[in-house]
């Protein structure tokens, strides 16, 4: 390896998923939006499956002596989370900023995103002002109202992949899946302070056609996975339990009635097809109640893992035999 | 190494920048004459206002106070657990930021402890709260708590208590479980002793808690009381969910069945098709029984690890048994 060594204080991740433009012009404007910035940096591309284009670029860059950068292949497209998680594995500064492979962001602005880390630990870019038709800014808007309802967290963008943290974020976080789009909102209920910066969006960010099915899926099931992992990690009985008592009780009901008929007025049950809803319905509400009881039972057993608070700072002034230290509290980041 | 801490007293604070000074004064007051090497673990859970200052202030004037800051707020039942994580003494004294607590009585409970109890409780007997807003729904609450756990408490919501360090530091605590933690503590089968405390009114700032829903209340009692009883056979838990709907099931399926072959009427749909549904919920239900076990086997816990928090070994006995042989 080259001269990467420990005082690299900023690492720049970022991953190439399906899309991506020429990085070499790319890797030219962030470091160009970079240069306002003292902090020393290294550069982590992680291709995130095969792509040869790119790795040529790359690898020509390496060839030129362009210094502090590192390239990472995953053998297979597992997704921006993971990708993050790889790069984060090769980071070794104290800041990480996480860029897009594409010309999503204007490469002056990505400075902008660096400034709140003095107070906050997480700021997540936000394109603004944004192009896109009408249709598209109202998808956005629900989106978002949604997110806001579920979280209380009012955030405009969680599609932006310019994120800056710190690297104790990324770490306790540990992403998966999908979670890169929802890393503000997982990081704010570990509680680490999120800001939002507006970044101008590039003019090469143009979304040419329509959004199919799968997409909007996507953004439901984000909807989801917030929802659930906000209200109800912790307390799974409350939502299964819920719901199950509901159906559970509308179905008991309904049987209730059809018994009532059949013994008042000699209604046959036989030939009622709603004695098969009703029992469905029961039947349906006790499964989702007894899955909320494995679940809490699944929670139950691994509650010393699962702590619901992040101490931020132990303090304490040593006690008399260890005098001349005692202007120094101890810090201790507990994970 | 200095003496081991024989005393901890956590007491989580949120916007109480008012009473903290009070409050560590009258600790220290109701503490020190008792003779015995104590500290004090306080938890400021992401308050506003300058309690965590002010906390760090007091800390750095008396070193047996340790402050533990949240990054924001996590609420009661995180900080009574991060209190009790970051405590070293042997014996944990739990209570509230506001002074509605009178430290004086930590010595009670010391002496509840000393006899031998596991968890002591303070009971508010004389409680200086609105009567319908918070008196009632309590009494309540503690009513239907205690018929459902089996463990007869008074006050439930009182924040003094006194846990054994080596007993609390291994029941799991999480979510809103700071109501029901003599509950939670009963699955590891502790000694629960009550006793009666002062209670003051509020001399600073407002009440946090008000009503809470009475469905989150019943659910997280569910939870506790199956979670007590039946945590360790999560096999025994379903069957019993799926014993009535096999009953049903069995009974709609020999129903029809006896219809149609004895009586030779037309086999009735719903009917058949309920009984159907019944019998293969009961067998779903099983299954998760079975997964139940799954999930307890691969966690590492073990009912036996609870009962040796509490169990006391006789060894006079023991050994006199063995000269006997």
């Amino acid at each position: 390896m080259t001269e990467r060594d420990a005082q690299v204080q900023l690492s720049v991740i970022i991953p190439v998923g399906k899309r991506y433009s020429h990085v070499r012009e790319l890797y030219g404007e962030y470091v160009l939006g970079l240069e306002s910035v003292r902090l020393t940096r290294e550069f982590i591309f992680v291709l995130d499956g095969p792509h040869p284009q790119v790795l040529a670029q790359l690898e020509q860059l390496i060839s030129e002596g362009t210094a502090n950068i590192m390239v990472v292949c995953l053998s297979r497209p597992f997704g921006e989370s993971t990708a993050l998680m790889a790069g984060l594995e090769r980071a070794t500064g104290e800041f990480i900023l996480t860029l897009p492979a594409y010309h999503q962001i204007d490469g002056r602005d990505v400075a902008k995103l660096l400034a709140p880390l003095d107070s906050d630990d997480v700021a997540i870019g936000w394109r603004w002002p944004r192009s896109g038709g009408f249709l598209e800014k109202a998808r956005r808007a629900v989106f978002h109202g949604l997110v806001a309802w579920v979280t209380g967290m009012r955030l405009h963008d969680l599609g932006c992949g310019a994120r800056a943290m710190r690297r104790r974020v990324l770490e306790e976080l540990s992403l998966y899946g999908d979670q890169h789009r929802l890393l503000a909102v997982l990081a704010d209920r570990k509680g680490f302070r999120v800001t939002e910066v507006a970044l101008r969006q590039s003019d090469r960010d143009r979304f040419e056609g329509v959004y199919r099915p799968r997409e909007y899926a996507h953004l439901v099931l984000d909807v989801f996975t917030v929802f659930f992992l906000v209200r109800f990690t912790k307390k799974p009985l409350r939502f299964f339990g819920m719901i199950g008592a509901t159906m559970c009780g509308v179905g008991a009901l309904v049987v209730l009635y059809l018994v009532f008929g059949r013994l008042a007025f000699n209604q046959s049950l036989a030939d009622r097809p709603a004695l098969l809803l009703s029992s469905l319905l029961v039947v349906l509400g006790l499964q989702l109640f007894a899955l909320g009881l494995l679940a809490e039972l699944i929670i139950f057993t691994q509650a010393r893992h699962l702590k619901d608070y992040q101490a931020a700072e132990i303090i304490e002034y040593p006690r008399s035999s260890d005098q001349q230290h005692s202007h120094e509290s101890r810090t201790a980041a507990v994970s | 190494m200095r003496t081991p801490i024989k005393l901890s007293v956590i007491v989580p604070f949120y916007n109480e920048q008012d009473s903290i000074g009070a409050l560590h004064a009258a600790i220290v007051d109701a503490v020190a004459p008792l003779q015995i090497p104590f500290e004090m673990v306080f938890v400021d859970d992401g308050s506003k206002d300058q309690t965590l200052a002010r906390a760090v202030e007091l800390a750095r004037q008396d070193h047996r106070i340790r402050v533990v800051k949240f990054r924001r707020n996590y609420g009661q039942t995180a900080a009574m657990a991060a209190g009790i994580e970051y405590a070293h003494g042997e014996v944990l004294v739990t209570m509230d930021g506001d002074l509605q607590n009178d430290p004086a009585d930590i010595e009670q409970f010391l002496h509840k402890i000393d006899a031998g109890y596991d968890v002591v409780v303070g009971w508010r007997h004389d409680r200086q709260d609105k009567l319908v807003s918070r008196k009632v729904p309590s009494v309540i609450a503690n009513w239907l708590i205690g018929k459902v756990t089996g463990i007869p408490i008074k006050d439930n919501g009182c924040s003094l208590k006194a846990y054994r360090a080596s007993v609390i530091k291994n029941i799991p605590l999480y979510s809103e479980m700071h109501r029901f933690i003599p509950a939670m503590a009963s699955i590891a089968g502790t000694r629960i002793a009550e006793v009666k405390v002062r209670h003051h009114a509020r001399r600073f700032g407002n009440s946090k808690y008000g009503l809470s829903r009475i469905y989150k209340v019943l659910l997280d009692l569910m939870v506790i009381k199956t979670l007590a009883s039946f945590a360790a056979r999560p096999l025994l838990w379903f069957a019993f969910l799926a014993l009535p709907l096999f009953l049903i099931g069995t009974g709609a399926l020999t129903y029809a069945l006896t219809m149609s072959l004895v009586y030779h009427a037309a086999t009735s749909l719903p009917i058949a098709g309920s009984g159907v549904i019944f019998l293969t919920s009961a067998f779903i239900l099983f299954c998760s029984g079975a997964l139940g076990e799954l999930v307890y086997n691969l966690s590492g816990m073990r009912e036996h690890d609870f009962a040796r928090l509490t169990q006391r070994v006789d060894t006079r006995t023991a050994a006199a048994e063995t000269a006997a042989r």
